[in-house]
């Protein structure tokens, strides 16, 4: 057996794939990340110390079987690899590019205690794994799956959605997934820029879904009648709809001239790029003075594009301090390569206007207060401190809320109080039969790889609750 | 020798506690006049001699009481005939006679039942005279079950010949004994026309004051063998005191499980052409003691017809497969009578006494002390020491010892002595066994390459549905198969076992893990099997058993296989062999182990008993057990239930020995799976997973051979089970499978008594657990999950399963260490935030029940009080220490940090087994605690005097029954420095201390320690395990002060997987079982308790103190508070917190704790601890201890944890004593070291100041450990060398007790003209040590013992010159002593890492086993060295004067010193003639070191 150098992690420097420079990415909307060669991937994976407690699974929230891939793939087994992948996340080539690992397997990574000692690049190598044996022709293994004969409808083309589906197909279940959009992906598509996940990743994967016997309904807007079409039609419904309602601020009114939702914004450059034709067309920030107000991943998303349509420039503002950052720090880092400025500590109150025209924000300076129940402490305004950070259009980026359909209650789903579906913490039911629910719009916006994770449990539950009814008795339980 | 009850199942109310645990050691010995005549001054010489043994043996709390100890006499018909005369009992020309002990308040019964026992044989019971008996000479306790005495005289018709009324009275004997079993007083203590004995349970001194018959001149024997005991427990038994009616034993047959049920399957065919046993069954007593099942053995042989010679070899053969000095016939002898009985094994010194002979002998080991001489007047003189036998110098003729196996026999009927070639010649005249046995055996050769692996491969879907019905997972395939195929070894692992107990666990476990190993500590030794490897054996032969007493043929018919692991051509060789399949024996039979769930367990396993039984009758000889043949619907019985319930059942049948147990499994797989199997009963194990998945392995490219050719390995992987089944065999002192075949020797936590009593009958199981039906339950789901496909699940569950049992999983096996408990305890010693610990405790105190302790509640004590009425924090803290973790394991950085802690806290560190940098004495970073282990790494007389508790680690929780490990990359400058090793050569303590090979051997350590540091505490480190409060109770009576009760889940830096996972039970059951057993034995107030293994929070803490502990050890977590993530690394010395490493770079880079972090820790748990005290209401942990009735079980989550009872951790019932904790600051020795005080005071000034000077001084064999108090006192003031130039020398006469020079410092020279006894030099750091004999001796000096073994142990410098032979094992693990001596025992020069051993003579066996470092002279007169010596690691070479010119000069240094020291009488006629002998010479050096660089060491030295 390869006798593996156990000083490998410190030897070999942590290395990621090539990146492009910045002149060149932000001239266009394309993945700046390069892949591993099999060499570097191999090399990389061999940096794992195999820890009796391997931290990275722990953390990541599907619980992916790392340290066990990152040696397969530093033995060259990229199928094995894919399998063992693809066992615990359906969409292994997606959360290698978007997770903020740095927060997770990464974060936790025992190698990540300081500057000379960082952890293994975990990401880099998952998305190496899926792009590498799906190139090489791997495809997921569809022996053994049994029919049941049951039908399930799943409502939106999300991460969660797509994961139930995979899990639904593999358990024998016969399964339709509608979206309203065209492509199917929703955030995935729609809201994450091409940058950070190439468009072309998601349709590999609606194609290899479809291989598996997934059927999509796409541009199908699912509205009161629909759903109880649905209902009536199939053995179960999984609803996995997101939160795309933008959390307001006193002060900030998106519908202000010059003032546009993130999403917004987001998404109606991704039909532009996908070259879809709607009725509003893209917002181009070309030569203007942007600022984004938020600190999460959207908000970075946010900087990131108007960058690339060419703002003259763009400023970042956020409440607390850098430290207090809830999104990624790879893309923290990466929209500040790319010449987007931060100003933290700063509350915005208002937007000014001359002559009708935005010409900025106004904010005020912020301090840290004491922590709160969860340990986070809030920002407090310093009085006195106003300030006006100049701008000809404004970005806002404070999160989203879920946006529940009204059909929801009339058939009997109950909510909590913010809008968000209430389900089983097991069975992922509603509180209406067959219906199931997941993703954001149960937990609230989170990220990709947890509505990845809820799709795949979700599809564990229903598949369980349909197979249970349809057998004669209680024979397995008596056993 | 160990107590056992017939009832295995007597916990019931009554504690932990069996009296089955019992063990004993003992002093021992014989004296023989030759020409067999009756002498007086024999017995007194024996009656002195048991007094000069006192100190082997153990004296009740009661100061009166001893364990036992008696005399056994030849024939003193004078003496017996006038006792007769003077009671008015007339006989006959032909009498026998014998003591009787009856009840004293009702002896008629007993007396009347044993008469007609005996009339009904033919013979008369003449008279029972009146024994008389003053109790004024025996203890208290003694006295609660004194016996009275009766001497019985048996008369036999004129007709009857001399050895049918021997027959007859064995006869009369045995159905007394059976009649009467239900009386307790009744004991036949001899009863023989040619020997005649008195025991009891009296001290030495009392013997012939209790038994006044003792002190009339006219007692006069040609033989008396004498014994003294020394029980673990004080309550021993008046019948157990030694000598039994045949034979006295010193040690402990280990396999005596196995070997009485064996007796017991054998019991229907054993029959001697001249007596039949089968009426009087059993004949060996399945209870009692092992001594005396051994007695009954031996006694039931020589009464069948076989002589003593025959007999006792038949027991205890030497280690005679390997031994290229035995002659081809007397291995025949041994080969043919190992097929009908199996060795038994464990460390024995006899003495035996039958109307022929008079002998003795050692086991194959030489794990008993037996030295002896011969007089002029023709006296021969055994005794585990020299020196109890007062004569003169100049009237020894011969002198020596007996080394391993070896025997020597008095003949009275020719009055020769015999010697054990001699014997072997008789023996092997027997029968033409050679010739037999070349026509009988059939070896079935197994290297044959088997390229396959498996001849019909499974599909990989049928695979994987056998791997997860048997529970085989990724985990398993990957770090366990894989390495056993691939490296040829077990995995390495490190950390502790820190998952639950298979009872405990939410999952399906493996049955093999309810088992766990045993293991020997203290009462008797592991062996070392990497080491000794020759006395270890796995061949196992096949066939219907013969019968012990015809020599036959017809019994050499056997098939022969060299190891029980089987491969898939082996075995259908085998079920096509006519020798055990023909038409007599009517083909083989299957046994198929799958049933049908709605029949139920228990019903199955009941339906193969009685099918077995069918087949067996019918003449079946071959039965194979068989799970490989999976039918839909069906589940199979777990393979280790059906063999152990079949094994038992066709013992009681009979039947056992008639057939042979194949199993052919997919549950076995690791090394403790075989263990199990072949430990309850298989005969052979065929694995056909292990290779299916190996096969499949290899398919898919993802193994590679690392040994040998890809196409093996199968063979491989066989290799590396072998590797692991002797290990585990030599953990509990076994070395011969055959004697571990059915031995049981595992403790089961977690199965209900149905399922014990079913499958494993009389194997120690005491909280209950799963029943059959939660096992099938468990097997139910396996194979349910385990189908190919199932509607509605996804295809991505066919996969195997993750794991999780070695390493976290998410979603596998719980964790005790998992991430969140680390992340949170580091988090909260980081930022010193008592509300993360809070948080840390929280994930720890509420988890789901994963170890025995979270089954408990504490319930209040008084009413909450303020926090203020609890003991402060400082009086807590005394209370805690770290548990040993050596410098080398650690980091120097990491092991200075947790000093410091615990120095800064007032609570203690414990050094490990590694030595300490002198740099650290006397600062903050110096352990209060030094570890003395088996490697005796660092072990100096400063060592030891910088230290406030000197801890001798006996086992360690993750391994027992091993040595510690440290890798040869961890092995650094610094760490060879302080170990006295080689840079870059790994470490590997031995298993056994060569010092405890029993219990009175571990008394002698502790005096020693005590002696060198009298102000230290001496604390035992035990593990648990059923049985370990009977050790603790023995280990209190040898003198220890503290003693620590180690959980299974002790961490570790290195240790084989295997090692981890299956040996030692939790703290709980030790804990509890070791307070109830002090208890019950009036100890505990005499000794302080702890205990360790994995503690976290400080409700843990309280928890073992109700159980009853006092203070408390933490391994893991302060390392963990250090920065330690638990990466199971630690044996690669890549360790990235820089915690388990010596790698520079990681050190500096990677190590961030601090001292203030661990200070945190302990600071939390005691703020913890108090403010549960305070609501609890407990004012201090002195109130707590031992209070059982404040834990209470709650209900269980599972229906598993719900059956098990814990109520046995929680008894009183017994418990005598009513201190619950140690009342005395420390447990001093009864010997006061008189002499050893003296000469202190006589040096005292002189060592002050540094004068030197001469003293003279007569000593004894009870003057232990002389000089050590002396280089304490000399390391106190100046260190191990300081006072090198201003010597003290010791000028002493006579024979020295044992550890003469014990680790003598510089400037103390010691010179004994005389003889001394084991253990002479060990752990020598410097100065000198000479021993020759008188001037006037009659004996030859370079043929006669003049020390014992052992001597030099751990020795790290200094010289010792002796006169004469030294014995076993002389100079292990010396690492820097230089050394002259005139012929040495086996294993000379063991593990030796440096110094210079010139042995001027022949060696034993085995010379130089595990040798890396220094180098050796050797005088080959006989030129036969080359098979004398390990050549594993070791060349010899001729040292020429061409080549060697350095070595030649050396050599010649040596030899010259040597006549300076000594006069050696031999070394002057080799100086004389030196260039004729020195081509006789071998230069011995390690293999590794070049002779260029051994010159470099001569140049440097001189």
């Amino acid at each position: 057996m390869s006798q593996k150098d156990p000083f490998a992690f410190f030897k070999i420097p942590r290395k990621m794939p090539t990146i492009l420079p910045v002149t060149v990415r932000v001239l266009a909307h394309h993945e700046i990340y390069g892949s591993y060669d099999q060499e570097a991937a191999g090399e990389q994976s061999a940096r794992c110390l195999d820890c009796g407690n391997p931290y990275c699974e722990w953390k990541c929230p599907v619980h992916n079987r790392i340290p066990e891939w990152l040696k397969l793939v530093e033995e060259g087994k990229i199928f094995e690899a894919a399998d063992l992948s693809y066992s615990t996340n359906p969409l292994p080539e997606i959360c290698g590019r978007v997770c903020p690992q740095d927060r997770l397997c990464e974060g936790a990574c025992t190698l990540n205690i300081g500057p000379n000692m960082s952890a293994v690049s975990i990401g880099a190598v998952e998305k190496y794994i899926s792009d590498t044996a799906i190139a090489q022709g791997w495809r997921p293994n569809m022996a053994g799956v049994i029919k049941i004969g049951k039908r399930v409808a799943i409502v939106g083309a999300g991460p969660a959605g797509l994961s139930c589906a995979d899990g639904l197909i593999r358990g024998g279940a016969e399964v339709t997934v509608f979206d309203r959009q065209p492509e199917i992906g929703g955030l995935l598509t729609f809201g994450i820029p091409g940058f950070k996940l190439e468009k072309s990743v998601v349709q590999q994967r609606r194609s290899l879904l479809e291989e598996m016997g997934v059927r999509f309904q796409l541009g199908v807007e699912i509205d009161a009648g629909a759903f109880a079409a649905l209902y009536q039609e199939y053995d179960a419904v999984y609803l996995a709809l997101g939160t795309y309602t933008a959390k307001q601020q006193l002060g900030i009114d998106t519908a202000s001239a010059g003032v546009y939702p993130a999403l917004d914004y987001l998404v109606r450059n991704a039909y532009d790029l996908l070259a879809i034709k709607t009725a509003e067309p893209a917002i181009d920030l070309r030569g203007l003075r942007v600022v984004v107000l938020g600190g999460g991943d959207t908000a970075m998303d946010c900087n990131r594009t108007a960058v690339r349509q060419g703002a003259a420039k763009v400023t970042c503002a956020y409440r607390r301090d850098e430290q207090a950052m809830p999104g990624s720090r790879r893309e923290v880092a990466n929209a500040k390569e790319e010449g987007v400025q931060f100003q933290f500590n700063v509350q915005p109150m208002g937007l000014q206007y001359q002559d009708g025209k935005l010409v900025g924000v106004q904010v005020l300076e912020t301090r840290l207060g004491l922590p709160d129940q969860r340990g986070r402490r809030s920002a407090e305004v310093i009085p006195g401190s106003e300030r006006v950070i100049a701008a000809d259009a404004v970005l806002v980026a404070f999160g989203f809320d879920p946006s529940p359909p009204d059909w929801l209650a009339q058939h009997g789903i109950a909510l909590h109080s913010d809008g968000r579906v209430q389900v089983h913490s097991e069975r992922f039911s509603t509180s209406a039969v067959g219906i199931y629910a997941g993703g954001d719009m149960v937990r609230g916006s989170d990220l990709v790889v947890t509505a990845v994770f809820e799709g795949r449990e979700a599809a564990k539950a229903i598949l369980a609750e349909l197979t249970a009814a349809s057998k004669p008795s209680d024979i397995q339980q008596a056993a | 020798m160990q107590d056992s009850s017939e009832n295995t199942t007597e916990h019931a109310g009554a504690g932990l506690y069996q009296s089955r645990f019992e063990h004993d050691a003992c002093g021992f010995g014989m004296f023989v006049q030759l020409d067999d005549q009756p002498q007086r001054r024999l017995v007194d010489a024996a009656l002195e001699a048991l007094n000069r043994l006192t100190h082997r043996g153990a004296i009740a709390p009661d100061g009166l009481t001893g364990d036992g100890c008696g005399i056994l006499l030849r024939k003193p018909k004078a003496y017996l005939r006038a006792l007769a005369l003077e009671s008015a009992i007339a006989l006959g020309e032909r009498f026998a006679s014998g003591l009787v002990f009856v009840d004293p308040n009702n002896p008629a019964p007993a007396l009347a039942a044993l008469t007609a026992c005996l009339h009904s044989e033919g013979l008369t019971a003449v008279d029972f005279r009146e024994v008389p008996t003053d109790h004024s000479a025996i203890g208290a306790q003694a006295k609660l079950s004194v016996p009275a005495v009766r001497q019985l005289y048996v008369s036999a018709p004129a007709s009857m010949l001399e050895e049918r009324f021997e027959r007859a009275l064995f006869i009369a004997r045995r159905k007394a004994e059976l009649a009467l079993a239900a009386d307790n007083y009744f004991y036949v203590v001899s009863l023989s026309q040619h020997s005649f004995g008195y025991k009891g349970m009296v001290m030495p001194s009392a013997l012939k004051l209790f038994f006044p018959d003792l002190q009339r001149p006219d007692l006069a024997a040609s033989a008396v063998l004498f014994h003294q005991r020394f029980s673990t427990n004080t309550l021993p038994q008046w019948r157990l005191a030694h000598p039994f009616r045949v034979l006295a034993h010193n040690g402990e047959i280990n396999s005596i499980e196995g070997n009485r049920s064996w007796m017991r399957a054998r019991g229907a065919i054993l029959q001697s052409p001249v007596l039949d046993f089968r009426a009087l069954q059993p004949v060996v007593s399945m209870h009692g003691s092992d001594s005396q099942s051994l007695d009954n053995m031996l006694e039931a042989l020589l009464l069948g017809g076989l002589d003593l010679l025959c007999a006792i070899r038949i027991l205890l053969p030497p280690a005679w497969r390997d031994d290229e000095t035995l002659s081809d016939d007397a291995r025949a002898f041994y080969e043919y009578f190992s097929l009908p009985m199996e060795p038994w094994d464990g460390p024995a010194g006899l003495v035996m006494l039958d109307q022929r002979f008079a002998a003795c002998c050692l086991d194959r080991n030489g794990l008993r002390p037996a030295r002896w001489l011969l007089t002029r007047d023709r006296v021969l003189a055994v005794a585990s020491e020299a020196g109890v036998f007062d004569v003169p110098a100049r009237d020894i003729i011969k002198k020596g010892r007996l080394g391993p196996s070896e025997m020597l026999a008095v003949d009275f009927r020719s009055g020769e002595l015999l010697n054990s070639l001699a014997i072997d010649s008789i023996n092997a005249a027997r029968a033409p066994f050679g010739k037999w046995l070349r026509e009988g055996v059939k070896n079935v050769i197994s290297d044959l390459v088997d390229p396959n692996l498996a001849a019909e491969p499974f599909p990989n879907q049928l695979l994987a549905q056998f791997q997860r019905t048997f529970g085989l997972t990724r985990e398993e395939r990957d770090s366990v198969l894989k390495v056993l195929a691939e490296a040829e070894v077990e995995a390495t692992g490190s950390m502790g076992d820190d998952t639950p107990m298979a009872v405990l666990s939410h999952k399906p476990r493996s049955l093999y893990d309810y088992f766990r190993q045993a293991f020997a500590q203290v009462t008797n030794p592991p062996i070392d099997s990497l080491r000794e490897h020759g006395v270890m054996s796995l061949v196992t032969p096949l066939g219907a058993e013969g019968n012990v007493f015809e020599l036959d043929a017809k019994h050499a018919r056997m098939v022969v296989l060299n190891s029980p692991i089987l491969s898939q051509r082996k075995l259908r060789q085998l079920v096509l062999m006519p020798e055990l399949v023909g038409p007599a024996q009517k083909g083989y039979g299957l046994l198929d182990l799958y049933y049908a769930p709605e029949l139920g367990l228990q019903a199955a396993i009941k339906n193969l008993c009685v099918q077995a039984e069918a087949l067996v009758q019918g003449g079946v000889v071959l039965l194979l057990l068989s799970d490989r043949y999976p039918k839909p619907g069906l589940l199979p019985v777990h393979a280790l239930m059906a063999t152990g319930a079949i094994h038992a059942h066709l013992i009681a049948a009979g039947l056992r020995c008639q057939c042979n147990l194949l199993v052919e499994t997919g549950s076995a797989r690791d090394s403790h799976h075989f263990a199990c199997l072949i430990g309850f009963g298989a005969t052979a194990v065929y694995p056909y997973l292990a290779y299916q998945t190996l096969y499949a392995l290899k398919a898919a490219h993802a193994i590679h051979a690392s040994v040998g050719d890809e196409r093996q390995l199968g063979r491989s992987y066989r290799r590396g089970i072998r590797k692991g089944l002797l290990k585990i065999i030599a953990k509990m002192g076994i070395s011969t499978i055959d004697s571990y075949r059915g031995a049981q020797l595992f403790e089961i936590v977690g199965l209900q008594t149905e399922v014990v009593n079913l499958c494993f009958p009389h194997t120690v199981s005491r909280v209950g657990g799963a029943d059959f039906a939660m096992l099938q339950a468990d097997q139910a789901k396996l194979s349910a999950e385990a189908l190919p496909s199932a509607p509605g699940v996804s295809n991505i569950n066919q996969q195997l399963d993750a794991g999780g049992l070695l390493k976290f999983v998410q979603g596998g096996e719980y964790h005790a260490y998992n991430p969140d408990v680390i992340n949170t305890l580091q988090e909260a010693v980081r930022s010193g935030d008592y509300a993360i610990y809070q948080r840390y405790a929280e994930h720890v105190d509420s988890r789901s029940p994963a170890m025995l302790r979270d089954l408990l509640a504490i319930k209040p004590m008084r009413a909450p009080i303020s926090i203020d009425e609890v003991e402060p924090e400082a009086m807590l803290l005394k209370r805690f220490d770290s548990a040993g973790m050596s410098l080398g394991a650690l980091s120097p950085e990491a092991h200075e940090a947790l000093a410091i802690a615990m120095n800064r806290l007032g609570a203690r560190s414990n050094s490990g087994e590694g030595g300490e940098d002198p740099a650290r004495y006397g600062t903050e970073k110096s352990s209060k605690i030094k570890q003395v282990a088996s490697g005796r790494f660092g072990v100096t007389a400063e060592y030891l005097i910088n230290a406030e508790v000197l801890q001798i680690k006996i086992a360690q929780g993750a391994k027992p029954g091993e040595g510690g490990q440290l890798p040869g990359h961890k092995v650094d400058a610094l760490i060879a420095r302080l170990r006295f090793a080689k840079p870059g050569i790994g470490l590997i303590s031995p298993p056994p201390h060569h010092d405890i090979y029993s219990i009175e051997d571990l008394a002698q350590l502790i005096f020693d320690l005590k002696e060198i540091n009298p102000a230290a505490l001496v604390s035992v480190k035990l593990v648990s395990h059923a049985g370990v409060g009977t050790i603790a109770a023995g280990v209190a009576k040898c003198y220890a002060d503290l003693i620590t009760i180690s959980g299974y889940d002790g961490g570790t830096g290195a240790s084989p997987l295997s090692s981890i996972k299956y040996a030692g039970t939790p703290w709980e059951l030790g804990l509890a079982e070791t307070q109830q057993t002090l208890r019950r034995n009036g100890l505990r107030g005499r000794v302080r308790v702890q205990t360790d293994g994995g503690l976290k929070t400080g409700l843990d803490v309280l928890k073992a103190a109700a159980l009853g502990a006092e203070s408390f050890g933490f391994g893991t977590a302060p390392m963990v508070a250090l920065g330690c993530k638990y990466l199971r690394i630690c044996h690669l010395n890549n360790c990235a917190t820089g915690i388990a490493t010596q790698h520079p770079q990681l050190r500096k880079q990677f190590f961030t704790g601090l001292p203030e972090m661990v200070e945190n820790y302990f600071r939390f748990i005691v703020r913890d601890v108090r403010e549960r005290m305070a609501a609890l209401g407990i004012r201090s942990i002195e109130e707590l201890v031992g209070r059982t009735d404040l834990l209470a079980q709650t209900a269980g989550q599972t229906p598993k944890q719900r059956g098990l009872d814990l109520s046995p951790l929680l008894s009183e019932a017994g418990l005598i004593e009513a201190s619950r904790s140690c009342v005395r600051p420390d447990n001093p020795p009864h010997d006061q070291a008189e002499l050893a005080k003296r000469m202190l005071a006589d040096t005292q000034l002189a060592i002050e100041q540094k004068l030197g000077g001469t003293f003279s001084y007569t000593v004894q064999n009870h003057n232990r450990s002389l000089g050590a108090r002396l280089s304490g006192a000399i390391a106190r003031k100046h260190g191990n060398y300081g006072m090198r130039d201003a010597p003290i020398t010791l000028k002493l006469r006579g024979s020295a007790g044992q550890s003469l020079g014990v680790w003598n410092a510089g400037g103390l020279h010691i010179e004994l003209e005389g003889e001394a006894n084991d253990y002479v030099g060990k752990g020598m750091a410097d100065g000198k040590i000479v021993v020759y004999p008188p001037a006037d001796a009659g004996f030859i000096a370079r043929d006669a013992a003049i020390i014992g073994n052992t001597c030099l142990y751990g020795a790290t410098g200094g010289e010792l010159y002796a006169a004469g032979l030294a014995g076993e094992r002389f100079a292990v693990r010396n690492s820097g002593a230089t050394a002259v001596v005139e012929g040495v025992g086996a294993h000379c020069c063991e593990y030796m890492t440096g110094g210079v051993v010139l042995v001027l003579g022949r060696t034993g066996l085995n010379f130089g086993a595990g040798f890396t470092g220094g180098f050796a002279y050797v005088l080959d007169v006989e030129r036969d060295f080359v098979d004398r010596y390990n050549h594993e690691l070791i060349d010899i070479t001729r040292v020429s004067p061409e080549s060697l010119e350095n070595h030649v000069q050396h050599l010649d240094r040596l030899i010259g010193a040597h006549i300076k020291a000594t006069g050696s009488a031999w070394a002057k006629t080799i100086a004389a003639d030196f260039r004729a002998y020195l081509p006789k010479f071998w230069l011995v050096k390690p293999n590794a070191a070049s002779l260029q660089s051994l010159i470099e060491t001569l140049k440097r030295a001189a």
